[in-house]
């Protein structure tokens, strides 16, 4: 097991230093003169001649590219340019708040999506499995912008069911003020017992949550199902079929284990994607998360804080594939010798 | 079923592990001291009532990046100008200053000296007092600070603290220094011994404080008002004032209708006609200090030839533009917008395509001649610089004129304008103080190095008007207004190194329980909430 998971963790440290150069590369080769996010639209020769200096954006690229990595080995993520803040910094307040979306959306998406996927597998070809198809269709399809706009014109605008948007009601910081641990608010309210927050957080968490799990519900129901009906056709459902075992049973008792293997690499796919996905979301919502500060970088050509975010999503994304390795090693010991 | 109780274990170490990190010690969020933002739909207080609701300000862009008033030069004058004053602020009907934390002002030597008169019993937010010293440090910080807009105070060679009461400006040159006291950015006088980076605490003399400030989050900021403001409160006045930023124009609207923001800057043509006959809100629609420039490259290429760039000016549908923009946008005359001095009338332009084609054919391309290619370049994601280009790139195609248009990045744009890169150059431009010479000074002077006069031209007889200026808007305004007419004649008309198709107009949704509010198009997206009641 050990030397399954170093040897995973060694492919995993390859690809995020691919990452690192790659969009320092990219960052530093696209047209524009980066030193203008930092003094402004209007800025002198001599105001932009000090940001580069301050920032070494005069140095040769290869020098930069080692600057950079020297820096980030050390912790350091650089300044962003418009914040003036170190972009760590400024990640780690725009992150947790992505972070707990996006949890909550795959939540979603794992409590609905396999049930549904194993509802599909176990009527095959009749009417629930048709409707799941359909259903997941329709979630993975309609695009991410347009549905939380509808979600949001229906049931917090009209219906008044949901708030518009936002976290959590911002009065709340003076009646009951939330003691920060994780800066993930709603794990916050939790471990501290601020249940006015919690509950307002959940309220507000409904409507942008349901938005990003659509598309992950739509995959993992339609994974879930495929996966089964595999499964249900190989040589131990035959054995637990003569056994006298019902349908329903071979599929969640037998079948859904070995089937579970690649619904779980989906679930770290879909998870990197629905982050970036949910910037969308964030915006209609305004949730406080990592969009609305990528979309401001990206407006801005923050360089430092652009090539911040990629380097996040692509920790996250490889983070979140070692995770489902090892969860895949402890589902199916066959995966640990693959 | 071991791997069953394997994650069990896994899952109960990792909430093991966030416990013992929440005994380790947090911080608590938002910790301000007075009541957040509250939606100003509960209660009804009158006129004489004391107004407990929260004016919330709907931005669709970080609140603030930087607290420093020396260097600050972006989003945050929205912000800042209610916390900090300069020495005077500009009125847009007068075309005049008025005062601030000054109270008068007098000019002498052809304006190269500059006295003013300060406001008595004003305090700053650090409780420290008000007076010609204090004043001094401040603008003499802000220059030494060289950041943002710190040049408008190049003019000053000495400042002197005569009395407490009187601060004296001598000039290297003649220039119009009451305007300049009045500019958004960099004039803000401050205690320079309380500022704060960090935006913890407020160094101004404005009606408003900070509360909380917590970045990244929608409620970005919150505002208190100073109890000690020198000029008093009266009960119908927003105390409380909340930034709660909201990218999607969608989301600003929905919110504003449910009463949750009071206002929004702008929203799209479709709501904001919606929004004119939506009874709980109101609209209010001027003119802003923003034009849009489409500047010709004099220097190279095929617009070096003047009839080409006349040409090109009267393919321009103005009247289409203004009509598509639908009201976000209104017709220019000249380059100086209305309500500065220097605007000139009867200056608008007209599109005439028989005489652009004659124009064209003298310098030797049209329909049954040479085909013209002109690259040009304009600002990504601005859909009415987009609306300019689609409908004049449609025009011209019918002249064999084929405009390669591509949208840029404002740092890639001008990296490359700096470099002559174009022949056509798209851009918006408004001056850092209330002065029509900003426009003239950067955009239009000769430069050898061109950092905003992307026409490229090179002009002494209008370098040495240009030159002129200063003295004569310091002097003799009346003198300065026809300077400025015969100097927008000659760049627009004989030289044709520009076209100026629209003037921005702002248009403001507020909810309709707010008074008082008029857009002041020197301060851009400002609202001055200490002059807004809330109506009963």
């Amino acid at each position: 097991m050990l030397r399954y998971l170093a040897r995973r963790l060694g492919q995993a440290l390859l690809v995020v230093a691919g990452v690192v150069v790659l969009t320092f590369a990219v960052m530093r080769l696209v047209p524009g003169d980066p030193a203008v996010a930092f003094a402004g639209p209007k800025a002198t020769p001599e105001q932009l001649a000090a940001a580069r200096a301050r920032f070494g954006l005069d140095d040769p690229l290869p020098a930069q590219l080692l600057t950079y990595v020297r820096d980030l080995l050390a912790g350091d993520w650089g300044v962003s340019l418009r914040t003036r803040q170190p972009v760590r910094d400024d990640l780690y307040l725009a992150f947790p708040a992505s972070l707990e979306l996006v949890g909550t959306a795959l939540l979603i998406a794992v409590v609905l999506g396999i049930p549904l996927g194993v509802l599909a597998a176990r009527y095959k070809t009749k009417f629930p499995d048709f409707g799941v198809r359909v259903g997941s269709m329709l979630a993975v399809s309609v695009p991410v912008f347009w549905l939380a706009l509808a979600l949001q014109t229906i049931f917090a605008s009209n219906l008044g069911w949901f708030p518009i948007a936002g976290e959590y009601d911002s009065a709340l910081d003076t009646t009951s003020p939330l003691t920060l641990w994780t800066n993930i608010t709603v794990v916050d309210a939790l471990i501290t017992g601020n249940w006015p927050i919690l509950t307002s957080t959940l309220d507000h968490l409904v409507l942008p949550a349901l938005v990003v799990a659509a598309y992950p519900t739509g995959v993992i129901a339609q994974m879930t199902r495929a996966a089964l009906i595999e499964e249900s056709g190989q040589d131990h459902a035959r054995l637990e079929r003569a056994l006298g075992f019902g349908e329903t049973s071979i599929l969640t008792r037998f079948a859904l284990r070995p089937a579970l293997g690649p619904v779980l690499s989906l679930i770290a796919l879909v998870f990197a994607y629905a982050i970036v996905n949910g910037f969308l979301v964030e915006a209609v919502f305004n949730w406080p998360g990592l969009g609305r500060y990528a979309a401001e970088s990206i407006r801005s050509l923050d360089t430092p804080a652009i090539a911040g975010v990629t380097l996040l999503v692509a920790l996250v994304y490889v983070l979140a594939n070692l995770v489902v390795d090892i969860l895949q090693g402890f589902v199916d010991p066959r995966a640990r010798t693959r | 079923m071991r791997w069953h109780k394997r994650l069990l274990v896994a899952g109960v170490a990792g909430l093991m592990a966030l416990t013992a990190s929440a005994c380790a010690g947090g911080q608590v969020r938002g910790a301000g001291g007075t009541p957040q933002p509250q939606t100003s739909g509960g209660g009804s207080p009158a006129g004489g009532q004391a107004n407990d609701a929260t004016f919330v300000y709907a931005p669709n862009h970080d609140v603030v990046t930087d607290w420093d008033p020396a260097t600050s030069y972006s989003n945050e004058i929205i912000a800042l100008s209610n916390i900090y004053e300069g020495l005077t602020r500009y009125d847009s009907e007068t075309k005049e200053a008025s005062p601030r934390l000054a109270t008068e002002w007098t000019s002498a030597k052809d304006g190269k000296e500059w006295t003013f008169k300060l406001r008595q019993g004003v305090t700053f937010h650090s409780g420290a007092t008000f007076d010609a010293t204090a004043a001094k440090k401040a603008i003499e910080r802000t220059k030494e600070k060289k950041g943002g807009a710190a040049y408008i105070w190049d003019p000053v060679d000495k400042i002197e603290a005569v009395d407490a009461s009187t601060l004296k400006f001598t000039l290297k040159y003649a220039a119009p220094l009451d305007l300049i006291a009045a500019s958004g950015y960099a004039a803000w006088i401050y205690d320079v011994d309380a500022v704060d980076a960090d935006g913890k605490k407020t160094a101004g003399t404005g009606p408003y404080t900070i509360d909380t400030w917590q970045k990244g989050k929608e409620t970005e900021l919150t505002l208190k008002a100073f109890d000690d403001y020198w000029g008093g409160w009266k009960p119908a006045q927003y105390k409380k004032v909340a930034f709660r930023v909201t990218p999607e124009i969608t989301t600003a609207w929905q919110l504003l209708q449910k009463g949750e923001v009071n206002f929004v800057e702008r929203l799209n043509p479709q709501l904001f006609e919606q929004a004119q006959t939506t009874e709980s809100v109101r609209t209010a629609e001027s003119p802003s200090f923003q034009n849009l420039l489409v500047l010709f490259n004099t220097a190279a290429g095929p617009t070096q030839d003047v009839k080409v760039r006349q040409a090109l000016q009267l393919a321009i549908d103005y009247d289409g533009l203004a009509a598509a923009l639908e009201g976000a946008g209104q017709k220019a005359s000249g380059l100086v917008p209305q309500g500065l001095v220097g605007h000139a009338s009867g200056m608008e332009p007209k599109q005439d395509l028989a005489k652009a084609q004659a124009l064209l054919a003298e310098a030797g391309y049209g329909p049954d001649l040479k085909e013209l290619k002109l690259s040009l370049t304009y600002g990504i994601g601005d859909e009415d610089q987009k609306l300019l280009v689609t409908l004049l790139s449609s025009t011209l195609s019918k002249l064999n004129v084929t405009l390669q248009a591509k949208p840029m990045n404002w740092s890639a744009q001008w990296d490359l304008g700096k470099k002559g890169g174009q022949d056509v150059f798209v851009m918006y431009w408004y001056p850092d103080y209330p002065d029509a010479y900003s426009w003239f000074l950067n955009v239009f002077k000769s430069a050898d190095k061109p950092q905003f006069n992307l026409s490229y031209l090179k002009n002494t007889e209008i370098d040495a008007a240009i030159d002129k200026l200063p003295e004569l808007t310091a002097t003799d305004r009346l003198a300065a207004v026809e300077e400025y007419k015969t100097l927008q004649e000659k760049i627009i008309q004989e030289q044709a190194a520009v076209a100026v198709p629209y003037v921005q107009k702002y248009q403001r949704a507020l909810s309709s329980d707010v008074q008082g509010y008029k857009d002041n198009a020197a301060y851009p997206n400002v609202v001055f909430f200490y002059d807004l009641t809330r109506a009963s």
